[in-house]
């Protein structure tokens, strides 16, 4: 049974790319705690449209989020734990 | 020759001597087959996301290397025989090394090895992850995403 979805806004909210903004931060599959953030509580990795990124940068963290994943510094999914 | 960095996890059980042989296996494992480390950081043990081969914790090592392309295949190669090694992953940095930056990095500090965190090295279960989140993310995008899946 489908919940009744709110109308979408036809624009997204005008996010900043903290990456861009802020240069001297580091996309680095080692640096769970900045990764973490990116990554939602069940461990799935945030869409760009809810965390602002370019994409660009979104595709660096797809791809340090993963690696981060294999070296279980992430967890691939929030059943691990039970 | 080109800059690797391998992020190796080992056994945390075994003793302290164990540790060191297997260090300096693998430095020579990487000088005899022409390369050059250039770092050897191990991080610490740390709780691990998941269970590796039934352990929940690991000693994390980080090693920066220089050298051919086909000394990356026989390092793994001994990664993966070696019992005492659970997970690697191994990143290319640069395709072409320069000595003489690596003098110039090499006076700055190298990366601090996190401290041992006991409950915050997993993201928490439950609630407590979006009072982490910044205030930047629409929760509510997220729980949409959430109910989605659990309908299904």
């Amino acid at each position: 049974m489908m919940t009744v979805r709110r109308k979408r806004r036809t624009f997204a909210r005008r996010k900043i790319c903290r990456f861009c903004v802020d240069s001297d931060l580091r996309i680095d599959y080692k640096d769970s705690k900045t990764l973490r953030y990116f990554v939602t509580e069940r461990g799935k990795i945030v869409p760009r449209r809810i965390s602002g990124n370019c994409a660009k940068h979104q595709r660096e963290l797809t791809l340090a989020i993963k690696r981060a994943r294999q070296i279980a510094l992430l967890p691939y999914t929030a059943i691990h734990m039970l | 020759m080109r800059k690797y960095e391998t992020f190796f996890i080992v056994d945390p059980d075994l003793p302290d001597e164990t540790n060191s042989v297997v260090d300096s296996k693998i430095q020579s494992i990487i000088t005899s087959n022409g390369g050059e480390v250039l770092t050897y950081v191990p991080w610490g043990k740390r709780k691990l996301a998941y269970a590796i081969r039934k352990r929940t914790r690991g000693l994390y090592v980080l090693m920066e290397y220089s050298g051919g392309s086909k000394l990356v295949a026989e390092l793994e190669r001994n990664l993966r025989i070696d019992e005492r090694i659970l997970k690697f992953i191994t990143v290319m940095l640069e395709e072409r090394f320069d000595p003489e930056k690596e003098k110039e990095r090499k006076a700055q500090a190298l990366v601090a090895p996190f401290v041992e965190e006991e409950e915050s090295a997993v993201p928490p279960l439950g609630g407590e992850d979006e009072e982490e989140m910044p205030e930047d993310f629409e929760a509510e995008g997220l729980k949409d995403e959430e109910e989605d899946d659990e309908e299904k």
